[in-house]
Formats: C-alpha cells, structure tokens, sequence
C-alpha cells in the first residue's frame, strides 16, 4: 500500500469502507443461506462454525479491496464482463427454449354420437384416436402438420379433441376441421375452462377441442393437427426467462441452503490453496502449469499415509501426511525447477509433460496397489476415520482444512514477502537480468519458486484427498490445478488477494454446477467464462485500445511494444554456464 | 504373446500406424514451428485443434442434412476440413489480436485459449447432443478419404513393403508430408518467410530494414492455426468419425516440443514428429502385453521431457562453441568441435533412455502386483533393471555435465561408456528381434536358433553396432588424433 502523507485522514475512510463492504457481503451471505431467520440459524448445527467462515470470507472481502485499491475495480469490472459474455452465451444456448411448445407427442380422438358409414381408406373413424409426434429432432423427416379424414353423415355431432401425450409435453396444439373442398368448417386453438372440466384427455389450456359440431352434409372430412406458429415475443421471452432461471441458479444457487454453500466453501479452500501455488510461480514469471502433478503427488501421499497408519493417533497422522504431501509436491516442482534453472529447459511444456506422468503414475498405483480386491472400480478404501480431516461443520465437507488454509495464506505472505527467497523471487519477477547482476543467485531461486509452489499445491492435494474425497479415486482433481491460474491471475499474484479470487471463482463453479442441474445449461459456460477473464485480465492495453480508437493514428512505424522478453523467448539464453 | 508384441513392432502394418499417429503431431508441429521462429509461439495449439475437430464434426456431419444425401456425402469432408480450418485460423487470430493488438501475455492468452477450446467444444456439443463425452452416435462425421496407391506396386518385391506403408493412408496424412514441404519453401525460399525468421531473430532491426513486424507476426499465427486447424481435423475425421471431449490429449504441447528437438527446421520437426509417432503407437502395441496400460502411455511425455533436456543442454553447448569459435579464430579445429558435439547427443540419448528404465523400475517397486503376470519376481526385475539403467546413466553423466572430457586425455574412457552403452541398447534390441524371427520362414527355410546363438549374435551384433556408431559420430577423427584437437601451425 502506498501511503499518502497529508492522506491519512483518507486512508481511514478508505480502511473503514472496505472493512464495510466485507461486513456487508458477511451479513448478506449469512443471511441468504439462513433466509434471513434466525431460529433457522440457531437450528443448524455448528452455525457458530458457519458465522467464523462468513466473517473470514468478509475479511477476504476487506483484504481484496485494500491490497488492490483501484485494481479491484478493473477486477470486479473484468469479472462481470465476462459475466455478462457467458450471459449472452446461455441465451444463445437457449434459443429453443420455445421450442418445447412445437414439440412433443400429441393425440387427436375423434367422438360422435352417430354411426359412421363405412367408407374404405379412412384414417380415423367415431371412438378411434390417432397419435403422430410435432417436430422431433431427432427424427430425419419431423413431422409439422398432420390430417387424418374420417367419414361422417349429415347431422352427427363429432367432437374433435387435440391434446399431448403426457402431462409434461408442452406442445401447443390446434385443430381445424375441413370439407372436401377445402373449406374450413370449424377451428380450436385454445381450450376452456368449462371443456377442460368436461373431458379428462384435456390437460391444459394449449390443448384444442371442437366440440359437438354437426356435419353439414354426408362425405369426407378432415381434420388438420398442428402445432401452433411461435410468435417472435414467445421466441424472445422463452429464452430471456429460461436463461434467469439459469443465471439465478448460476449467480445465487451456491447460497440456496448451508449443504450448497459448503460446496462452494469446500471448493474455495482447494481452489485457493491452489491460487496461492501457481501465484508463487507467477511471480518470478514462471509459466509452470505443473500444479496439476504437484497434486497428485499430494493426493497419493497422503492417501497412502492416511491408508497405512490410519491406526495411529490423529494428531500424528494428519501432520505427518500434510507434511509429506508437501515434500512429495516440493519434489516433484523441483524437477522441472531445476531442468528450467540449469538446463534452460522450457517450463511450460515440462510441467504439462510431468503432469501427465504424475496422472498416469496415479493412476496406476491406485489401480494394482491400492484398489481392494473385491472393488468393482477404481478406487481405494475409505480411509480409516483417524486419517481423514475433522469436519467442523456437520454434515459438510468443510474440515479443519479452513485452519490449514489460513496457515498456507499466512505462509506464502510472509515467504514472498518478508524472507529474503521471496524477495528473490519478486526480483526476478520484475526482472530476471536486473536481479542476476545485482547477485541474485537466479538459477537457484526460479528452482526453488518452481519447489515451493508444487509444495503449496500438494498441500491442497492432501486437501482433497482428506478433506473431500476421503479416498482416492480416479480423476480426482479433473483439472482443478488450471483453475488455479484464474484464481492467481485475478489476485495479481497477491497471496493476501487470493482468498477472495479463490472464493469468487469458485463461486462461479459451484454455481455452474447448480446451473447445470437445475436449468441444464452446460457446467462449461463456466470455463468459458474463465478464458474470458484470463484474456481480459492480462489485455494490458484494452483501456488505451478503446481509447485510441477514436485517436487518429499517427504516421510512426509501429514497432512491436511486447515486453521484449516474451518472444519466442521459450528458453532465455542462460549465457557462460559452466555446465557445458 | 511376448512374440506377437514383438512382431507387430517390425511389420509395415506398424511402420503405417507410425504415419498415421504421427499426423496429428506432425501438422501442429509445423505449426508451433512457424510461431516459434517468429518470435510468437503460439500455445493454443491445443484448444485450436480441438474447435476444429469439433467444427469439423459438426459441418460434415450436417451437410447431408443441407444438400442432401448424395451432394452432402461428397462435400462433407471438405466441408468439415475447410470450416475447421477456418475455425482455427479464427482462434488464432483472437491469440493475434490479444497479444499484439491488445498487449495481452502471449504465453496467459495462450493458455486461455486451450481453456476456451476445450470448454467451447464441450458446451456446444452438450448443447447439440445432450452429452458431454462424445458425439459418437448422435453427431457421426465423414471421415477424410483415404488415398489408395495403384494395385501393381504391390506385386514389385521391395515396393511392396513400402506399398503396405502407405497405400490406405487418409488424404490427412499425406497433406501433413506435403506441408513439411511447403513449410520449408514458405520459410527458406519466400520473401515472406526470410521476413518471418528476422523477425523472429531480431524484431528492431526487422522494423528498421522496413519489414512491418506486427502483419508478418499475424500471419506467422494465422498460419500455425492453418496447421493446428489441420492437425485437429484429422484427430476428429481422419481415423475416428466422432469428436472426444479433449481427444487432443496434449497433442498441442507435445507439437511445441519437437521444433526444439527438430532443431528449429521442418526437416527436423518431421524427424522429431516421427519420434513421437513412434512412442505413440509402440504404447498402444505394449498395451496388448500384460503390464499396467500407464506405463506405457508415459513414455511420449516422458520423451518430450527428455528432448526438452537434449535440445536446451545442445543449445547451450552451441553457444559454448561459438564463443570459442570466435575467440580461438584460425586455431578453432570445426571437425572436432563437430565431433564432440555429435558424441555428446549419443551420450545424452544414452542416459536419457537409461531414465526410461528407471521409471519401469520405480513402476515395478510403487506397483508390483501390475507386473505379476508377465514376470515372476517383480522386486528383483525391478532391481536389476534399475541398478543397470543407474550403471548405463552413472557411465554417461560425467561426459554429459562436461563436455570437454569426450576429447582430450579421457576420450577412451568417454568412447567406452558410448559403446558400452550402445552394446547394450542394441544388444537386448537385436535380442528381441531374434526372439520374434525365430521360427518364421525366411526364404524356403524356417529360422530356427537355440537361445544361446541368439545371445551370441544378438550381442556380438550389438557390440559391432555400438563402435561403427561410435566412430560413424565422430570417433574415427578422436582415434586419429588421440582425442585432441588438431593443431593447426
């Protein structure tokens, strides 16, 4: 934080109205989840547990506007952006939401109180129904209108009804009867109250019915079945209200009730954990993208340890498997430090590498070691209970882990910032020359920024081993390590930010999945939306490119304004080694 | 059933699953290779390969919808390759644009793009089909056609192998060989392309000889999503008739290794695409012996790794070379500075493929229960192999971290750890063929050999492999001179 000298006065009123805005979100989440009642509150159990997380997420809240200032404003504006983008896209996915009224199984029955005179070649006669399906998609030829001609005699009442199926299909139906000459002689789109009453088949209102019409004349009739033409106000209005369904489900579902809040709070502590990692990286300007390996070998590690000496006390089991998920993690991140630091060997592509290995060597360990015999797919016992996380809100997944994750947060602050290895790392962050000759020992730090950070990410594997899953399973992490990056890349690589990014992100994926099971709208919206931020967070020039557009461009040579250390810099000359 | 693995590996059948695997590195390969050379490597190769599989699922799939059956079967393919094209080249204009125009990280913007891929693609296809594993059955595509060579090449005796390699080989595959082609015109023999590399030398002093360095950087990207494009087509019509949530399965990273190993030139990048092809299709041959189907599948990113290492440790070498080059002047002796350098990548590849055993050994000891019913004692496999690729790495590490010991005093010692090496890799090799020839017909007669002269020949044949390599490398001119450089008066 910069300090104004004569400001100080406005520091205090910016300290206090971020400290506002968290107690704001904490009151408005809490009260969400409990409905605002508190005898519902003080009936859930472990609430106070609940109330802890609320204010800790409040102060990420506080955190997150006081590190970043005017920042968190580009954030914010960057996140409802892309927002917005996934907005049009779930419109755009529910642009057939109407569709439903054009579709589906229908069923047209055909009732008189006369008798029919026997003409061959009919397709219905008195007492007979007839069935056909509006618009199936899956059809090669769908059907759009159907008619069937039945026989009748001059002076029968027939009474025509069009209805669907089943209770659940939608269609909008509409009947005409017409003469042999193509007159129409009678038409229904729409049901009555009184009709409905009357005959049982009618279920709703869209249904049609042409009720005790008398045949003018002896001869041949027919009855035309179709559903009814979608006006372009349905059109729109389908789609804008299927997608608020979807979007309320996406934006406000993870606070429905406390089960779907722990969701996204159990989400959030390995999302975060994981934010930190790749933050760690990200600040010396590594693109290691190994987290995803890192914490496998976490998940392993502590899987095995909290497997093998589940007997042992608690208290020993759970540090012990923390502590060697982390050194699984720090080792796995040193191998790709140390061929980046001595060997020039391209980070980005060795972690994606590594990762793949360390998913297969997962894979397989878990497959011919750990499975039980009698398994019937892929995955270890339930670990012994001692070997797991206590939960400290019942019924949750959310486990002492939250307490872990405070130490992580604490942790990676003090190593960036307050020892001299962070310091290091900021340096060759800022830039990696400039710190060589002032004698930073860079081959050693990127080496061990690369360690630490696989450190911090099989933490949070030990995490989703003895947090979530409780057993290992196959694909346990489904990429959660790449999410990661949005979650850093917001918090600009500021551990203290990485909380709040954490939660925001992970926000958006609980939300996604309850969007997927409430409103079907793919859970990949999300993702989407998070390529989005990514490109828009890291657009340094977006601002000035709006701005200039409307600038007339000078008559200049236009030089390449990258920073001159991206390109094809894959391999940045490491220059007099003593290696060769 | 050990045989039969071993036979499928030296058949033309398995030289033609090479070609075909390769193609859908090879094309975004040259793709990564183009971007890279320019000086904008493009990381989103990945998520471009999969939108244009995806693009090209869903176009030649409805285009029977569009014009009808007959119409629609025909122009299919070309309809999906052309739209997945397009698609691709699209993506890599959003990169373009990100990063040049709006001076977004090409390296982040990149990555965002392999997220976009993968997610667009999946929701879509959610979307038009209710899934999110594959179309296979609701959004069937056309499969590129496959190009058949004239009949009578296969009635001539040595053509005939070559026939079995390439006749029935996708329209995909042989456009991928062409491209190397193209490429290597593009960049060496256009004005375009001799742009191109200044700008990946040198962006300032392009911009000062007149060369517009952003429009040769848009173009460079545009045409690495061409290939990509290309790439993912096939991944999706060439051999399946189906998109695969993620079917690149790291296609497009492993493409951004192989120019490092090609050495920056399409020749190279195909060479080191075949490399690849050929782990990937020996990982699908393993996978019918008994042992656990990762290890395996391992190996391809286990190879880019190792390449990683080769090229960087050759890199920097290279630059050692120069420095002395220009500082020794009339006294620099090229041929022997050559020669180290080309025994050093026979000392790197030695060790690097001893780490291959090392990961089997480390495989055996995490799971040995995978490996019982190929081996009996899988604790003592493990061992053994594990303290021989030790004892093959031990023997080359000390010419690896110093290059200077494979000439002067220690060059005999550096020659004995090269052969000794090679004796064994070429050895145990030549020992597996055998195994697998052994009973076949060769000629009018049946191979039959006891085990000991298979031992004998297999590892005399190995050791008389290991010293011509060794002095093909660059031994003979070490012999000559008694591992020292010439001296010029």
């Amino acid at each position: 934080m910069r300090l104004n000298p004569q400001g100080f006065s406005r520091k205090i009123v910016f300290l206090v109205f971020s400290v506002l805005i968290g107690a704001a979100v904490t009151y408005a989440i809490t009260y969400r989840i409990f409905d605002g009642s508190v005898d519902l509150m003080k009936d859930t159990p472990d609430y106070q547990s609940v109330l802890l997380i609320n204010t800790l997420i409040g102060a990420s809240v506080t955190l997150f506007v006081i590190e970043l200032r005017w920042d968190a404003l580009r954030v914010t504006l960057t996140v409802i952006v892309a927002l917005l983008i996934g907005y049009l896209m779930t419109a755009a996915f529910n642009l057939d939401a109407a569709n439903r009224f054009i579709q589906g199984e229908f069923r047209v029955t055909l009732e008189s109180d006369g008798t029919a005179p026997d003409v061959e070649g009919m397709d219905v006669e008195y007492g007979a129904a007839r069935a056909g399906d509006f618009n199936n998609p899956d059809h090669k030829e769908p059907l759009k209108k159907a008619a069937y001609r039945f026989a009748g005699t001059e002076g029968d009442a027939v009474t025509i009804l069009a209805f669907p199926t089943r209770q659940n299909i939608e269609v909008d139906l509409q009947l005409a009867l017409v003469d042999e000459s193509g007159k129409t002689l009678a038409k229904s789109d729409s049901v009555s109250a009184e009709q409905l009453e009357a005959h049982r088949d009618l279920n709703s209102q869209k249904d049609a019915a042409i009720e005790a019409f008398v045949l003018p004349a002896d001869g041949v009739y027919t009855i035309q079945v179709q559903p009814e033409e979608l006006t372009l106000n349905q059109k729109i209005g389908e789609t804008l209200s299927k997608t608020k369904v979807a979007y309320n489900a996406f934006l406000l579902g993870p606070l429905d009730r406390v089960l779907r809040w722990s969701f996204w709070i159990q989400d959030a502590i390995t999302l975060i954990i994981l934010g930190l990692s790749i933050a760690l990286v990200f600040r010396a300007e590594q693109f290691s993208l190994g987290a995803e390996g890192q914490l496998y070998f976490g998940v392993l590690v502590s899987g095995i340890v909290a497997l093998k000496f589940g007997d042992a006390p608690k208290e020993l089991v759970v540090p012990v498997a923390l502590l060697s998920a982390a050194t699984a993690g720090f080792l796995w991140g040193l191998l790709p430090g140390a061929l980046k630091a001595y060997l020039g060997a391209n980070e980005l592509v060795s972690t994606l590498m590594l990762n793949t290995i360390a998913t297969r060597f997962y894979e397989m360990v878990l497959t011919f070691e750990l499975k039980p015999d009698d398994a019937g797919y892929v995955a270890s016992s339930w670990f012994p209970n001692k070997g797991t996380l206590t939960p400290i809100v019942e019924g949750t997944q959310i486990t002492l882990a939250i307490y872990l994750l405070i130490a992580v947060v604490l942790l990676t602050w003090l190593i960036m910032f307050r020892t001299p290895i962070g310091y290091e790392i900021r340096m060759i962050g800022a830039n990696i020359k400039f710190a060589d000759y002032g004698g930073v020992n860079t081959k050693r730090t990127i080496m061990l920024a690369m360690a630490i950070s696989g450190a911090v990410a099989g933490l949070a594997g030990a995490h989703l081993a003895m947090g979530i899953h409780r057993r290992l399973i196959l694909n346990i992490s489904m990429g959660l390590a790449f999410e990661g990056v949005v979650v850093a890349l917001l918090a600009r690589n500021n551990p203290l930010v990485a909380p709040f990014t954490g939660l925001l992100y992970s926000y958006l994926r609980t939300g996604a999945r309850f969007m997927e099971s409430d409103a079907n709208v793919s859970f990949e919206v999300v993702r989407i939306i998070q390529s989005i931020i990514i490109l828009l967070i890291t657009a340094e020039a977006l601002v000035t490119f709006f701005r200039r557009r409307r600038i007339r461009r000078r008559g200049t040579v236009e030089l390449d304004g990258a920073p001159p250390d991206i390109p094809a810099q894959a391999h940045p000359p490491v220059e007099g080694t003593a290696h060769v | 059933m050990f045989e039969n693995v071993i036979e499928g590996i030296f058949s033309a059948a398995f030289l033609a699953a090479i070609l075909r695997v390769t193609t859908p590195i090879l094309l975004p390969s040259l793709g990564a290779l183009i971007s890279d050379r320019t000086g904008v490597i493009n990381i989103g190769l990945e998520g471009i390969m999969l939108v244009s599989a995806f693009t090209g699922v869903v176009f030649s799939a409805y285009a029977r919808d569009w014009f009808g059956a007959d119409t629609g079967t025909t122009i299919g393919p070309w309809l999906g390759l052309v739209m997945g094209v397009l698609l691709g080249v699209l993506m890599a204009l959003l990169l373009a644009f990100f990063h040049l125009r709006l001076k977004a990280d090409l390296i982040l913007s990149g990555i965002a793009l392999n997220f976009l891929g993968s997610a667009v693609t999946v929701a879509i296809m959610y979307e038009l089909t209710g899934d999110r594993g594959n179309t296979q059955g609701s959004l069937d595509s056309m499969k590129m056609p496959f190009i058949q060579l004239p009949d009578f090449l296969a009635d001539i005796p040595i053509v005939s192998f070559f026939f079995k390699i390439f006749d029935n080989q996708s329209v995909m595959t042989w456009i991928a060989f062409i491209a190397v082609g193209l490429v290597w015109y593009v960049m060496y023999r256009t004005p375009t392309g001799r742009h191109m590399l200044a700008v990946g030398e040198n962006p300032e002093a392009a911009a000062s000889v007149g060369i517009r360095v952003q429009r040769v950087r848009y173009l460079a990207l545009a045409i690495s999503g061409v290939l990509a494009g290309l790439g993912g087509v096939h991944m999706s019509m060439g051999y399946l008739a189906f998109y695969q949530r993620d079917m690149t399965a790291g296609r497009g990273f492993i493409a951004l290794a192989t120019p490092y190993l090609g050495g920056g030139n399409p020749i190279g990048t195909a060479l080191a695409s075949l490399i690849f092809g050929f782990f990937d299709a020996i990982s699908t041959r393993i996978g019918s012996l008994e042992i656990p189907s990762q290890l395996p599948q391992m190996v391809p990113y286990l190879a880019t790794v190792m390449a990683l290492v080769i090229y960087a440790l050759q890199s920097q070498l290279g630059s050692r070379v120069r420095t002395l080059r220009a500082a020794e002047g009339e006294q620099f002796d090229v041929h022997y500075w050559s020669a180290i350098r080309r025994l050093s990548v026979l000392h790197m590849f030695m060790a690097m493929t001893a780490v291959l055993g090392i990961i089997v050994a480390v495989s055996m000891f995490s799971a040995p229960q995978g490996f019982t019913k190929v081996i009996d004692d899988v604790t003592a496999s493990g061992i053994m192999i594990a303290i021989l690729s030790l004892v093959l790495i031990g023997i080359n590490l000390p010419f690896i971290l110093h290059v200077e010991r494979i000439g002067q005093w220690q060059w005999w010692a550096s020659a004995g750890a090269a052969i000794a090496s090679l004796w064994v890799y070429v050895g145990l090799f030549m020992m597996l063929f055998l195994v697998a020839a052994n009973g076949q017909q060769v000629g009018s007669s049946t191979l039959d050999l006891s085990d000991a002269t298979i031992a004998l020949i297999g590892m005399g044949a190995g050791l008389v492999a290991g010293i011509l390599i060794w002095l093909q490398l660059g031994g003979q001119y070490l012999l000559r001179n008694g591992g020292h450089a010439a001296v010029t008066a």
